[in-house]
């Protein structure tokens, strides 16, 4: 809250925008923050966020790189190192050589990829899978974004509830027991009912929010059409309609926990909900969330087939002083060999098919769960990903309205069915 | 008595005589320039990051602009009949009044007692004074840590306490009162010890206090903050509530603008909308203190006489 003396402090308040939008409309030089001094020695600016756990890589790479002096900038939040790129591009202006950037804002700076150097090279035009170089790639074919972690997604369980409930607890059968191969919603829903029916006092899953983060990633179409980027939603047999029913007719199994609130990160240590959907990088939230719990395990399966959920990416803004030394660097730090290294100390999964193959990252497992060769899980959990959802103009908007849309009827029980899909559609009518 | 030989000595009386007058020139000018020049600092930066944003602003409303990709077509009012058409930002305002009452009225009290009280003789007076500043300067990140444990609404700390008095468990995040009482009190926990100081401040110095009380509250309307560190599953971008309970305008303003859709041409829409708002809440505060401060307003009249 801000707190001011007199009136005008109201327009002081309004600062940003105009500043923002001053800078655009006037397209002013950029000046990057990196110095190029002589003797070919140059400082590069990376902007990271959460932990990219590239410490250890920058002293290596200025080891063999004498040269080159390389400064971390790594962001408080994600929210603001997504803010910081925003403005960068709104202003013109670079800050950082390298940027990085989560696989959600990308549609938004891949509008402006002008914005950004072409980073594919012959050598890494074929390091990742081909969702993964969509996701950076822009509509005349410019790669934007070289490919850091990905999140292939598998599902945690609790061993002892499944034991409570007389379902299997070894998770090569809990894998079988969905479906294996094979695994639809269908059969995770009816497990679930025999699960609820054992009474054990927890749920089957915490919200329809987090389960709805899998399902409509794993339509080709979800919100939007491909052909057009018109919005779908508001036809009747739409695949976020189908979705939105199949999972608030599953209410009663989950725990209304929505995810990231501090009752949901509290329930991982108690007894609240038996399985959780369960991207790579979950399997480290989990352990920091509930060190004491040690009957968590994960199953190499996910309900629908299989889906990826995050991943990043870092960018080279076009109007940096030392483009060609930031795109070597990274590219360095997105060669397989490197992300291999950052699995093994850090657990960020890989997005590049040959360092998801690699040995050191296939042998890793994890005492926390079971001692489960998660390295080999998220290996198959990544082979199985094929496809990347469309997303178009509006995905996020939309996704968000469909997460409050579900949060409303499970969490908050404010709306029933029905009247919160209504408030969805009028939601997303709304945007501009 | 003038006579015509006098006239020759006339020009040896040119030089100081225009000395004097430039002096009198200069010193004319120091009266009617330096004032002006001793002010200006204020107006120069007031120019730069207050008028000129207010402007451009004003500019940016009644363009389709884009944060990333920049200015669109002129729209008019499009933006603003498109923002007041949106049920989204009459939530907001209602949402902003709200938590504004909930939070200043109690704030103002509470902040007014422990002024009176520090405006007392204490021993330890220093101390104190500091002391009510402390929850100023608490980390914002600190501050959403401890009011999230105290409302989350399963596990919360208050819910706990509710039960065990017989009440039953409330939704602080799905309740729309319930979640501005709950962001209330996080405004009044970081805010009063701040106000406190200013009215203490107002009550040694300014003879009115209650001109003093109302600017140094009305920003809250700008609440942004706690808001959006209430709302721990959605960033920024997208905090508010799953039914918009506490969205406040100037998240609207930041979602519109910042968030994906990054439509800064409403953003604008909305900013303008919020200050003109403000604008009407001032000027029915300036005629109010006008009406009842009748210290100043004395002095006034009597200047008004005198000139």
């Amino acid at each position: 809250m801000h707190k001011s003396r007199t009136v005008w402090a109201a327009a002081a308040g309004l600062t940003g925008i105009a500043l923002a939008v001053t800078g655009c409309s006037t397209g002013s030089s950029s000046n990057s923050a990196s110095t190029a001094s002589s003797g070919g020695k140059v400082t590069l600016k990376v902007q990271t966020f959460n932990e990219f756990g590239y410490a250890d890589l920058f002293t290596e790479y200025m080891k063999d790189h004498p040269n080159v002096t390389i400064v971390s900038d790594k962001a408080a939040k994600s929210d603001d190192a997504r803010a910081s790129v925003k403005n960068s591009i709104a202003t013109s202006t670079v800050t950082d050589d390298i940027v990085a950037a989560d696989v959600d804002w990308m549609p938004e700076l891949l509008k402006s990829s002008d914005f950004f150097a072409d980073v594919k090279t012959t050598d890494n035009a074929k390091r990742w899978p081909d969702w993964k170089m969509a996701q950076a790639t822009d509509a005349s074919g410019k790669l934007i974004g070289l490919g850091t972690d990905s999140g292939p997604q598998g599902v945690c369980y609790r061993k002892d509830l499944f034991q409570k409930a007389g379902l299997p607890t070894d998770r090569a059968q809990v894998a079988t027991l969905l479906g294996g191969s094979s695994a639809t919603w269908d059969q995770y829903f009816a497990t679930g009912q025999k699960f609820m029916a054992a009474n054990t006092g927890a749920a089957w899953f915490d919200s329809l929010g987090a389960l709805a983060q899998v399902a409509n990633n794993q339509q080709a179409e979800p919100f939007e059409s491909k052909s057009d980027d018109s919005i779908t939603v508001g036809k009747s047999d739409s695949n976020a309609s189908k979705v939105f029913t199949m999972l608030t007719s599953h209410t009663d199994q989950s725990a209304h926990l929505a995810q990231w609130t501090d009752d949901w990160t509290k329930a991982f240590a108690s007894d609240k909900f038996a399985t959780v959907m369960c991207p790579a990088w979950m399997t480290q939230i989990i352990a920091g969330d509930a060190p004491d719990q040690k009957n968590w395990d994960i199953a190499d399966v996910l309900p629908g087939g299989s889906s990826n959920w995050g991943g990043s990416f870092l960018l080279v803004p076009a109007k940096g002083k030392n483009v060609t030394e930031a795109k070597a660097l990274a590219d360095w730090l997105t060669a397989p060999a490197q992300a291999a290294k950052v699995f093994v100390k850090f657990g960020n999964f890989p997005s590049q098919t040959d360092a998801v193959k690699d040995a050191t990252v296939t042998a890793k497992t994890d005492t926390y769960f079971n001692n489960a060769p998660t390295g080999q899980i998220f290996s198959n959990r990544f082979s199985a990903v094929s496809k990347q959802p469309y997303r178009g103009s509006h995905y996020f908007d939309i996704n968000d309205q469909f997460g409050k849309a579900l949060t409303r009827v499970d969490v908050d029980k404010t709306d029933n069915a029905a009247a919160s899909w209504q408030k969805f559609l009028d939601a997303v009518k709304q945007l501009g | 008595m003038v006579t015509i030989t006098e006239l020759p000595t006339r020009p040896r009386d040119v030089r100081p005589r225009r000395r004097i007058g430039m002096r009198q020139r200069l010193g004319r000018w120091d009266v009617k320039v330096s004032p002006y020049l001793y002010i200006s600092p204020f107006f120069v930066l007031f120019a730069i990051t207050g008028l000129f944003p207010l402007l451009y602003t004003a500019v940016v409303s009644l363009h389709k602009w884009n944060l990333l990709t920049g200015e669109g077509p002129f729209v008019g009012l499009k933006n603003y009949v498109d923002v007041l058409h949106q049920p989204f930002f009459w939530k907001a305002l209602r949402n902003t009044f709200s938590i504004f009452a909930l939070s200043t009225i109690p704030q103002i009290i509470i902040a007014l007692v422990i002024a009176a009280v520090l405006n007392a003789n204490l021993r330890a007076r220093t101390f104190w004074r500091m002391g009510v500043l402390v929850p100023y300067v608490v980390a914002p990140v600190a501050v959403a840590m401890i009011f999230g444990q105290i409302f989350s609404d399963q596990s919360g700390m208050m819910n706990a306490i509710l039960s065990k008095v017989g009440i039953s468990p409330v939704g602080w995040h799905s309740n729309v009162l319930a979640s501005h009482l709950a962001i209330a009190n996080m405004v009044n926990y970081r805010w009063t010890g701040y106000n406190t100081l200013v009215i203490l401040a107002a009550m040694q110095a300014i003879p009115n206090l209650i001109f003093v009380i109302i600017t140094s509250t009305i920003g809250g309307l700008q609440i942004f903050d706690e808001p959006t560190m209430f709302d721990q599953q959605n960033s920024a971008t997208t905090a508010g509530g799953a039914d918009g309970q506490f969205v406040t305008v100037t998240m609207y303003l930041y979602q519109l603008g910042w968030g994906s859709q990054n439509n800064l041409g409403r953003s604008a829409a909305v900013a303008w909308l919020l200050f003109l708002v403000i604008l009407a809440i001032s000027l029915v505060n300036y005629w109010f203190t006008n009406r009842i401060a009748s210290d100043s307003g004395a002095v006034r009249r009597a200047r008004k006489v005198r000139s």
